[in-house]
């Protein structure tokens, strides 16, 4: 068994001002669902669209499949551009939200379909439907029918249904959202190993974080149809851009300092009268002025009030404590701004407890500087 | 609102096989709709010497004789739309969610009534309980029994129409994702609740349709308010009668095509409700199979109550049965074959004319039917809203105005076609597809369409996905779609009053004319012979029907337990 | 499947090619009828029509008011020739629409001028009386007799048992209504249809109906033209006419060529009208059990049959008949809606 055989067409993905207008619900305007897009995604990639519900995400994905038509702006797929062709003739497959298995066609015959409507020599439909039976581990079941499965069975015959076909794109439709906690996380190990081995470009569209970290090349945080931030996931999160990537990618706090001035990298900034230098403050640190500061609840380190003398940023109070064993979750009011802390092996220092008056200590290298009043949408 | 409309022209443009279709249905819709409408409301406002004249419109206006009538046949509809629809779903949720016994022997009672050849179950009614009738005057010892008017309509149209709603919500009910109805009994729900929170609300879109095609089908019908109305005189007969008795044709036609104003509005209302609503169940992500409950506290009522309306129906088709088999129906009651001799050599070349034309109009009106369903739920094109809403049109017209439409439109150039085998086929195609697409749109807007898309991006064109994923996912609405234009084929009666010729004469014609001249057990020997040709069609359509893919959701075919 | 989806596809498409009806030959040998007349009578006088010219016929039957609906429509290409059946008053209106061809056949020569049509289109073939189709069992059991007048109709005895068509929507009963006008003049007439009320069973919607209620025991009286009463009695049923002494109204059954009907078959139509006219079409109703009575004054009148010479027949005049139908038909709906409110 060789699944290398499955990869022979990656293609690389171009949207170049991708828009896409709806009706509104109640016929009275239009509703931009997607605006003024461009993305690469290059060949053997996987890219994760990450946003809210509503954000987008999805339309585009219809949008590259062929379901949905721009409403301007173009889309080349292997540097063809495909406006003028019909979600059939794309090379694309696709793995559905719902699985959209045939209800009425064996396990077999659903892993077939694709081979079949292209009117493949039967003994070659055969071989390559038995071969990806075997890759998802389906062949002792290719007789039943989809409702015969279980739920991450009924996965893996989706995902055999779209790779058998050795498509150009693979598109990914919020795939991992039937399955339980546990199977999710399992199946979309899976689905990355397989995605890496076969190299097939692929794009994902999920709203669930940890699922983007875990499987994605780059990650594309979409919001209200525009674009937020492009990046690997570790560029996402330790370099958001803005207030919006920074909270939608993983937590957050936003301190609120002072820019006294910028030197190549680094920042020189002021907080509650205190001077700090910020190494790395980021692209979108402002020059001057006011500024957020962006520190992950990992970054912080509390301190007992009497040891925090002349090193701590802040001071404050725990409101609320939450210990999970590896993590102790402390929820601090400061005068500057609502804070959540994160300590990692808790046992290892100091527990608080709730009410505790408490110094915070800053790590400044992973913290980084955004405009304090930042623009809700970047034009 | 410009922008979207461009952008459909342009999804038509971009994909041939829907342009081909969608003009190809819009060509039939206008041809076999549109224009016999149209030439039957000019010729009614156009006088003899061709000038424009509302007079006829006015003197039926001001007459107001169409309004009891008129009065009489919406009361009636709904009557009778109502029962039929409970009737129906009763033995729809009892076939695919209970285990009882005889389940069997019900689905076949349930659905011979479709089998209704006009005027037998109002003559079975006058032998059953007129004054003469077996029931009423041999077993009770009533004199005066009274078997016409409103009441016996009422009892004979919902026999004739409560398979509609039957197998319009079988479909619905076995479609329903059976996970949904788990979930809530998972969550402690009883029967009870859940069939009031969950399984009814999700089969309003084939409870609407049933009785949408039910009250259609009884205000248009002709035959058994001819028979056994009395005096409570429905619109589609009143219209009848305006022309044949009266000589009035152009007031006779616009009484009838004042039935066109309650059926559309009951349609839009419909099409109104179930907008903007989801009734998505069959989503993709497969089910596990259905357990069956063997509630006895549920079964046993369901049991008595199907039971009850299957011996009903024996009793008026065993009336038929006898009548066709002794030598005086009501008077002479010896055992006799003459009455089939008579339709196996004098009637048979009427009886093979009706097989004929009906099974070519079956396929076409079948696939038709589900073509323009798929179309009208799956697809974006310009006129849509009007396709779905003409295609509407001619089942609710009574069929004598169809009729008198066919023969104004398409007896002259360009289209020379009285007479011929074509027109009886268009005009059954047309009239009688509605059955199919009403029970395709439901079915279909309750499929995921992703299920479709997913066919689509694994490189099937819009045709391999319609033939090889909806289609068979459609299989019971096409099957009822199927077996229904095959039975309103063969037993059409006004509509073809004025389409037969010499060349294609129809049954029901000769039934008529048998039944005119008191040879009753000669037209129910007819009838018995119909009914024998109809069973053998539909157990060879539910074979090819069958034949379309096994079918993994669908409750009949035990399918297997959880895995 | 997918053999059998585009095969249906074709068929669609080619469907209308075989639409194309049968073309004629030089010695046409067809002719198309339209016929009001029960398919029971047709083949008699058909195969021997055949048997004697070699035309073939060929025909739809239909109730003569759906006949007259349908030629009416088919006016601009009209598909049949010949008008088979039907009482004159439907030919009335066909006449004044333009719907038929001025022909009489020469043997009206043999036809008493009251039957024949003034306006030259339709040629009368029989003559059918209005009569009571009675229930024998029924009268057996209460050993009561039949009715042999109008006003027995009116006897407290058959209250609730006579079956009698709506003028509004009957033929049949449209000449009952103008018969009792003409015996009674408008007056007597109201009176007369308001008393008969009580003893209506229903009216019914089609001319055929009553003898079928009598046959079926759901009324003792039918109001019928005497072929139609006797229907049910040819089949077995315990039916029976009686005819008023007083006098009564009479059907004229006509025929006559459709204008603009295919034109090969002209001259066949006016050989079968010839025919139907002559002695020996005339001699048919014995065979045909039809129990018409024939209009040709040298034909023999069929066994059983009544002739119209054995009635006293009203002088009725179905062109005045024709003329006042709106307005008797209206006066008759008001007289019964108030009988009925007396009830």
């Amino acid at each position: 068994m060789s699944e290398r055989d499955f990869s022979a067409r990656s293609s690389n993905v171009s949207l170049l001002h991708l828009t896409k207008r709806f009706r509104s619900l109640d016929g009275s305007g239009e509703v931009t669902a997607v605006n003024d897009i461009n993305l690469e995604i290059r060949a053997g990639e996987l890219v994760t669209i990450l946003g809210p519900s509503g954000c987008g995400k999805t339309t585009t994905l219809r949008m590259i499949a062929g379901f949905e038509y721009p409403t301007s702006g173009s889309i080349f797929i292997g540097g063809r551009d495909v406006a003028m062709i019909p979600p059939n003739k794309r090379g694309l497959s696709m793995v559905f939200q719902s699985y959209a298995l045939f209800p009425h066609l064996t396990i077999y015959e659903n892993v077939a379909y694709g081979l079949r409507v292209q009117k493949l020599p039967a003994a070659e439909i055969k071989e390559r439907t038995q071969r990806a039976l075997e890759l998802m581990q389906l062949t002792s079941m290719a007789k039943r029918f989809p409702s015969q499965v279980s739920g991450g069975q009924q996965q893996r015959i989706a995902l055999a249904r779209a790779i058998v076909i050795e498509p150009s794109v693979l598109l990914f439709d919020e795939p991992l959202s039937n399955l339980d906690a546990k199977l999710r996380e399992y199946m979309r190990d899976e689905l990355r190993k397989l995605q890496k081995r076969l190299g097939i470009t692929s794009l994902y569209v999920t709203h669930d974080q940890s699922e983007a970290m875990a499987i994605s090349d780059r990650v594309v945080i979409m919001k209200d149809g525009w674009i937020q931030q492009v990046g690997t996931p570790r560029e996402i999160y330790a370099f958001p851009q803005s207030k919006f990537v920074a909270d939608f990618m993983g937590k957050a706090n936003f301190i609120k300092v002072q820019v006294l001035g910028i030197e190549g990298e680094a920042a020189r900034i002021e907080i509650e009268g205190m001077r700090f230098t910020v190494p790395r403050a980021g692209k979108a640190a402002p020059r001057a002025g006011s500024a957020l500061l962006v520190v992950r609840p990992e970054a912080l380190r509390l301190l007992p009030l009497s040891s925090a003398q002349g090193s701590a940023a802040l001071k404050g109070r725990i409101d609320r404590f939450t210990y999970f064993g590896n993590i102790a979750r402390y929820e601090v009011s400061t005068e500057n701004a609502p804070l959540l802390i994160e300590t990692y092996n808790p046992e290892a220092s100091f527990v608080f407890e709730e009410g505790a008056e408490v110094g915070i200590i800053i790590d400044f290298e992973s913290a980084r500087l955004l405009p304090a009043e930042e623009q809700e949408q970047i034009s | 609102m410009r922008e979207n409309t461009r952008l459909s022209v342009a999804h038509l443009v971009r994909d041939p096989v829907l342009l081909f279709l969608v003009i190809l249905v819009f060509t039939g819709l206008f041809l076999f709709i549109l224009l016999p409408l149209y030439k039957i409301f000019s010729y009614s406002i156009t006088t003899n010497e061709g000038k424009l004249s509302f007079q006829a419109a006015w003197d039926i206006l001001r007459s107001r004789t169409y309004l009891q009538p008129l009065k009489n046949s919406m009361l009636l509809g709904l009557t009778t739309g109502i029962l039929a629809t409970i009737i129906g779903y009763v033995f729809a949720y009892a076939l695919t969610r209970v285990d009882m016994p005889l389940k069997g022997f019900f689905k076949t009672i349930a659905t011979i009534p479709i089998i209704s050849p006009p005027f037998i179950l109002s003559l079975s009614m006058i032998f059953l309980f007129g004054r003469n009738g077996l029931i009423t005057n041999k077993l009770l010892g009533m004199e005066d029994s009274n078997v016409y008017g409103m009441h016996s309509l009422v009892v004979v149209q919902t026999i004739s129409f409560f398979p509609i709603a039957y197998l319009t919500l079988t479909g619905t009910l076995a479609k329903l994702n059976p996970a949904v109805e788990d979930a809530a009994l998972n969550l402690g729900a009883s029967r009870g609740r859940i069939f009031r929170t969950v399984t009814l609300p999700l089969s309003v879109p084939g409870i609407l349709s049933s009785f949408l095609l039910v009250f259609i089908q009884s205000m248009e019908d002709f035959s058994n308010p001819a028979v056994i109305s009395g005096n409570f005189s429905t619109l589609a007969v009143e219209a009848y009668r305006t022309i044949t008795g009266m000589y009035d044709m152009r007031g006779g036609s616009l009484m009838a095509l004042m039935l066109l104003a309650p059926t559309l509005i009951a349609y839009v209302l419909q099409k109104y409700w179930l907008s903007g609503k989801s009734f998505v169940t069959v989503t993709g992500k497969p089910t596990t199979s259905r357990r069956q409950s063997r509630d006895p506290k549920l079964m046993w009522p369901l049991f008595a109550f199907c039971m009850l309306v299957s011996l009903t129906i024996i009793l008026f088709y065993g009336t038929v049965l006898v009548g066709a088999f002794v030598k005086i129906w009501g008077i002479n009651f010896s055992f006799t074959w003459a009455h089939f001799k008579y339709v196996m050599t004098l009637g048979w070349t009427p009886l093979r004319n009706s097989v004929v034309l009906a099974l070519a109009s079956t396929p076409i009106a079948g696939l038709l039917g589900m073509i323009i369903a798929f179309l009208v739920v799956r697809k974006e094109f310009p006129g849509k809203r009007a396709m779905e809403f003409i295609s509407m049109l001619t089942f609710a017209v009574p069929g004598t105005v169809v009729g008198i439409g066919y023969i104004l439109a398409f007896n002259g150039k360009p289209f020379m076609w009285t007479g011929s085998a074509f027109l009886l086929i268009m005009a059954f195609t047309f009239r009688n597809m509605p059955v199919g697409i009403e029970s395709g749109t439901s079915t279909l807007i309750q499929i995921d369409r992703s299920i479709e898309e997913a066919s689509t991006i694994l490189g099937a064109t819009g045709a391999v996905t319609f033939r090889r994923i909806s289609l068979p996912m459609l299989k019971q609405a096409f099957f009822s779609g199927l077996v229904y234009s095959f039975v309103r084929a063969m037993t059409a009666v006004s509509a073809v009053i004025f389409l037969i010729s010499p060349r294609w004469n129809l049954a029901t014609i000769s039934i008529f004319s048998l039944f005119e001249s008191s040879k009753y057990s000669d037209a129910a020997a007819y009838i018995v012979v119909m009914i024998v040709i109809i069973i053998v069609v539909i157990g060879g359509l539910n074979l090819l029907v069958g034949r379309l893919g096994n079918s993994g959701t669908v409750s009949s075919g035990g399918s297997g337990e959880r895995a | 499947m997918r053999k059998i989806f585009l095969s249906m596809m074709v068929l669609f498409c080619l469907l209308p090619l075989f639409s194309v009806g049968a073309q004629g030959t030089p010695e046409y040998k067809f002719l198309t009828v339209y016929t009001a007349l029960p398919e029971s009578e047709l083949p008699t006088y058909f195969s021997e029509f055949e048997k004697d010219t070699g035309i073939k016929i060929q025909y739809v039957r239909l109730s003569a008011g759906e006949l007259l609906a349908r030629i009416r429509a088919e006016k601009g290409n009209p598909q049949a020739s010949v008008w088979f059946g039907g009482s004159y008053d439907n030919f009335v209106p066909a006449a004044k629409d333009g719907l038929l061809e001025a022909y009489q056949s020469p043997e009206l020569a043999n036809i008493p001028k009251v039957y024949q049509d003034a306006m030259g289109y339709a040629n009368p073939f029989y003559v059918g009386a209005i009569g009571f189709a009675c229930n024998t069992d029924w009268f057996k059991k209460r050993g009561l007799s039949y009715p042999t007048s109008w006003d027995d109709l009116l006897k407290p005895e058959f209250k609730s048992q006579i079956s009698m068509a709506h003028p509004s929507t009957s033929g049949t009963s449209y000449t009952i209504l103008a018969t009792i006008v003409q015996m009674r003049g408008e007056e007597g007439a109201w009176k007369y249809f308001t008393a008969l009320n009580q003893n209506i069973r229903q009216y019914t919607k089609s001319g055929t109906t009553p003898p079928m209620d009598v046959g079926l025991g759901e009324a003792a009286i039918g109001i019928t033209f005497s072929h139609d009463g006797l229907k049910p009695a040819f089949e077995g049923y315990p039916v029976a006419m009686s005819f008023p002494k007083d006098g009564t109204g009479y059907e004229i059954g006509c025929m006559a060529l459709i204008k603009n009907g295919p034109a090969k078959e002209m001259a066949n139509g006016k050989l079968f009208i010839d025919w139907m006219l002559s002695k020996r079409g005339q001699n048919l109703f014995e065979t045909s059990k039809s129990f018409r009575i024939p209009v040709n004054t040298q034909a023999t009148p069929p066994k059983g049959a009544i002739s119209v010479d054995s009635l006293k027949v009203i002088n009725y005049d179905p062109v005045w008949a024709g003329n006042n139908r709106t307005r008797l038909v209206e006066q008759f709906n008001k007289v019964v809606a108030a009988a009925n409110n007396l009830k």
